[in-house]
């Protein structure tokens, strides 16, 4: 496995970017049926590069994440198809220890709930060192200087005391920037974060938000933003992918994205977020339900809950078209929707 | 997710909504329903249960009416009047297993019920009003809880041995259903208050008393309800529990005492004779004991896995 | 942490001093609701005159409140609180003290528990991780309805099936092969033997242990590995690249040994009632042995301070218990 140092938007050659999906197909067998988890995802990730993926509750986002990282449970999990090449290599045909050290060292995750997902009964501190230790062979000496340099660098004050303490004893906030020092342990070329601030109020989301956009240029790492939040990623995402269903059904830079989106869903999700400048209307929803994976509809995924939808949309799946500028769209009509301004 | 209240044409909303979900209890029933395991478990616990209530169904022979002359004659099967055999006195084995269902059973019953209402009592005082009352309540179960049930038991009985509560089935279990209550209702309270605790913070008990519910109304139509899940698990269990304390009990000869008779009588004095050549005399009601309280276990632990939503 | 230490001993304290006085109380009506307070303490047997004018001057029967029914006689219970604390714990109904009665039977009680404990652990931990890892799959099943069967049989029901249909025979067939003197034999004597108090405490405790609350360590630690498997935490220490065998020794099993440690103290509980039981069948000289025998001779003086040792033993352990708690789980130590 080789370890590159990854420039910003080098390529290794010709079009090897530092993460690459390629129709990548999840299931879950349970004993209800088959769940189709992630239904043919395509997307990349250069370094330097910050994509969003963003989808509702069950669009298959957080279980993409975990494929990328070998975390998925087999069984009841199942990779079913699909490659995932990290800077070139498919990840899938390693053997399992070295798909596990690439966890950390080249791709790092940051979860949503820190207090759930720090262990409780280590210190900070302890957990901020054990990958060094174990991992990087760093002596206990100079793994605790580390892990005081890197809650330094997420910006926790009292870094030195605060390393002897536990997890329940930091605030949400302060426990989030825990997780991304703990994710950077290693330096490495990738950061997921799943869903980072959804736990937290407003005012700490945006915190963090930039301390990610921050830590990111710093290192030009590659950040993909795993959200069901479209206010959060206008800031710091350079490109999105919206899922619906388990398949990508978007993808395009944000400015086009937010001016003209070429999706009826991206469409509704932008058109529900409330606006300050909005007064006294309803607010709007997007009708319906997300479908239950065991049992997707046949033709679009979407059509029930489409403000679009003709005969077409009920019997024939539209493919990512790939329209102009290199956006894409999985719609029949996605130039439609992207005049339609109203 | 709300539903707008305009319907939009071509759009189902309903399209793709998943399977109802039940009740917890229906989900449970339906879980249930498909053990083999927790099926047989059930005829058997009802076969005891009707042989407690009718023994006469089982057995025409009065299991007091002993012969001396008749004593220790071995198992007849089909061929005579006594197919189990005689013991010491010259009882009806059989006889006197069949009856001897119905004081473990009852004393199981009693014991059980009692205690279920005093801890639905003294849970919901304790979990809702706190402040002083919780801190007694909470203080008198763990001086309970400090001395393991089947100690007292015995160091009270032991004192009660000679004082005589009159004659009679309900007299005999008087004092060993008095002291199996006293340390009974410790673990249903634990788990009404426990559950109490946990929902009367939840907003539609809250909503319910700025109705201006009062408070009895609150706890019984509200917060008990919720209770009522966890606690019932535990019955059965402790229904066998309390089958096999009272066993211990007679064996030691500070339970149910003669003339009465029950199983752990019999298996006290059958347990004695066992290698004497004589295994009629513990065999009958040590085998129907064990399959009582494996039954009652059974569906015990079967409840308990239906009812949890975290182990599903 | 000091102040939590500081706190749960003085709850301990109190708790026994209630304990001390439910008991007591508990007595006392016995007593007075017998009618003769000095005949009380004979049980059903029939003492001669003598016995009866011992027994009122020893244990101050002749004070008055006990002629009177539901009178606590607290003036008796500080009296003989005071005699315990000087270590006078009474005589039994034949004039030997009980201190030295408890002296020769603690230490086999000790054993024998030494033996449960490592029974439960061991069972425990053992069958508990394989049943959470192949959660739902054929070990899991068998070990939970096999855990369910070992539960069901009350302690009294298996040792009697042990004694009289397993150790009987085999024991006579060891004897025979083996010498009586073998190890063997003495594994399978279905009595207690001075000389060898280990060996004929081998099987009795692994009884007592497998029924008398080891279903319930393989339960809970199932149910806690399990809930440690899936836990977020783990999910991150695996995202971190750390090794199989690290994640599951210092995030599965030791989060999961904090609900163990507290099982203990309520395990404990029934295992004492378990080896009055355990001790008594097979005439095993302890703790548990004394009160069975004295509940036969219906030495009351005995049942009396023996249950109170017990009461105290207990709530120790249960102090231990939650003192580790503590250690383990820092959420508590710093409420």
């Amino acid at each position: 496995m080789t370890t590159h140092r990854v420039e910003p938007g080098t390529r290794f050659d010709d079009g090897v970017p530092l993460l690459a999906i390629d129709d990548l197909a999840v299931e879950f067998r349970t004993g209800d049926g088959v769940i189709r988890a992630v239904n043919g995802l395509t997307l990349s990730v250069d370094a330097g590069q910050t994509l969003a993926i963003v989808g509702e509750s069950g669009s298959g986002k957080s279980v993409t994440a975990q494929a990328i990282m070998g975390l998925l449970q087999t069984p009841p999990a199942h990779i079913s198809s699909g490659q995932i090449r990290f800077a070139g290599v498919d990840v899938m045909s390693l053997p399992r220890r070295e798909h596990r050290a690439i966890c950390g060292e080249h791709i790092a995750m940051v979860f949503q709930d820190a207090l759930a997902a720090l262990n409780p009964v280590y210190t900070v501190g302890y957990q901020l060192a054990e990958a060094l230790r174990v991992r990087g062979g760093m002596s206990r000496r100079d793994a605790r200087r580390r892990a005081v340099e890197l809650l330094d660098l997420v910006k926790v004050p009292s870094a030195k005391s605060r390393i002897r303490e536990y997890p329940h004893q930091f605030s949400g906030g302060m426990r989030q920037r825990v997780m991304i020092a703990m994710a950077l342990t290693l330096e490495p070329e990738l950061l997921i974060a799943d869903e980072p601030t959804t736990a937290l109020d407003v005012t700490v989301q945006a915190q963090i938000m930039r301390l990610l956009r921050e830590i990111q240029r710093e290192r030009s790492m590659g950040l993909i933003l795993i959200t069901h939040d479209l206010g959060v990623v206008s800031d710091v995402a350079d490109d999105i992918t919206v899922m619906y269903a388990g398949r990508a059904v978007e993808q395009a830079n944000v400015m086009d994205t937010f001016a003209a989106p070429a999706h009826p869903y991206t469409k509704a999700l932008l058109r529900s977020i409330p606006r300050v400048d909005q007064k006294g209307g309803d607010l709007e929803v997007i009708a319906g339900r997300p479908p239950v994976l065991t049992d997707i509809p046949p033709g679009c995924p979407f059509h029930p809950r489409c403000h679009y939808a003709q005969d077409v949309c009920r019997t024939d799946r539209p493919d990512l078209y790939v329209l102009a500028g290199g956006r894409t769209s999985a719609c029949h009509f996605a130039s439609e929707v992207i005049a339609d301004v109203a | 997710m709300t539903e707008h209240t305009t319907p939009v044409p071509g759009i189902d909303p309903d399209f793709g909504t998943g399977p109802v979900t039940r009740s917890l209890w229906s989900d449970a029933f339906h879980a249930l329903r498909r053990r083999v395991d927790v099926i047989i478990a059930t005829v058997v616990a009802l076969f005891f249960a009707v042989m407690a209530a009718v023994p006469r169904l089982f057995t025409a022979t009065d299991p007091k009416s002993c012969d001396i002359s008749q004593s220790k004659i071995r198992p007849q099967w089909f061929d005579g009047p006594h197919p189990l055999g005689t013991d010491l006195h010259g009882c009806d084995v059989l006889a006197q297993t069949v009856h001897g269902a119905r004081p473990s059973l009852l004393l199981a019953i009693i014991v059980v019920a009692a205690s279920l209402l005093i801890a639905f009592l003294l849970g919901s005082l304790a979990g809702y009003y706190m402040g002083v009352v919780d801190a007694v309540i909470s203080r008198a179960l763990e001086v309970f809880f400090t001395i393991p049930f089947l100690l007292a038991a015995l160091l009270i009985l032991s004192l009660f041995r000679s004082v005589e509560f009159g004659h009679g089935l309900f007299a005999v279990m008087l004092p060993p259903a008095i002291v199996l209550i006293m340390f009974g209702w410790v673990e249903f309270t634990r788990y009404v208050r426990a559950s109490v605790l946990e929902t009367k913070n939840l907003d539609y008990v809250m909503a319910a008393q700025t109705l201006g519910a009062s408070d009895v109304r609150v706890i019984f139509r509200h917060i008990l309800p919720n209770a009522i899940a966890p606690v019932t698990a535990l019955i059965p269990t402790r229904i066998a529990a309390i089958i096999s304390a009272e066993a211990v009990l007679a064996f030691l000869g500070i339970g149910i005492r003669p003339p009465e008779i029950s199983w752990g009588i019999s298996i006290s004095r059958g347990a004695d004779w066992f290698s004497g050549g004589y295994p009629h005399l513990l065999l009958p009601a040590l085998t129907c004991l064990l399959v009582t309280i494996l039954a009652f276990v059974v569906l015990g632990d079967a409840l308990r896995d239906a009812l949890d939503p975290k182990l599903r | 942490m000091g102040r939590y230490i500081a706190r749960r001993c003085v709850q301990a304290v109190f708790t026994l001093f209630l304990v001390m006085l439910l008991l007591h109380v508990l007595s006392t009506l016995a007593i007075q609701l017998n009618g003769s307070p000095a005949l009380a303490y004979f049980g059903d047997r029939s003492p001669t005159e003598a016995q009866i004018a011992a027994v009122e001057a020893r244990y101050n029967l002749d004070h008055p409140c006990y002629d009177q029914p539901g009178n606590p006689c607290l003036g008796p219970f500080a009296e003989r609180l005071g005699s315990y604390a000087t270590g006078d714990f009474g005589t039994d109904l034949r004039e030997r003290p009980v201190t030295e009665l408890l002296a020769q039977a603690v230490p086999n009680t000790m054993r024998l528990f030494a033996i449960v404990t490592i029974t439960w652990l061991v069972v425990g931990m053992v069958c508990g991780s394989i049943a959470a890892r192949y959660r739902n799959r054929a070990p899991d099943q068998t070990i939970r309805s096999f855990s369910v069967l070992i539960d069901a049989f009350p302690v009294f029901v298996m040792l009697l099936v042990y004694k009289y249909i397993i150790a009987v025979p085999v024991g006579n067939w060891m004897q025979d092969r083996f010498g009586s003197d073998s190890t063997w034999a003495l594994l399978f004597k279905p009595s207690f033997s001075a000389e060898n108090p280990w060996l004929t405490l081998i099987v009795p405790g692994i009884l007592l242990g497998a029924t008398g609350g080891a279903a319930s360590f393989i339960r809970l630690v199932r149910a806690s590995q399990l809930e440690n498997y899936n836990a977020d935490h783990v999910r991150t220490a695996r995202a971190k690249g750390l090794g199989d065998t690290r994640v599951t020794i210092f995030h599965i099993i030791r989060n999961s040994s904090i609900p163990v440690v507290t099982a203990i103290g309520f395990v404990f509980g029934e295992a004492l009632s378990g080896a009055v039981i355990t001790e008594g069948l097979m005439n095993i000289r302890g703790m548990g042995g004394l009160v069975w025998t004295a509940v036969g001779d219906s030495d009351i003086p005995v049942i009396i301070s023996s249950v109170t040792l017990i009461a105290v033993l207990f709530l120790m352990v249960n102090l231990l218990v939650d003192l580790g708690y503590a250690a383990l789980d820092p959420r508590i130590r710093y409420d």
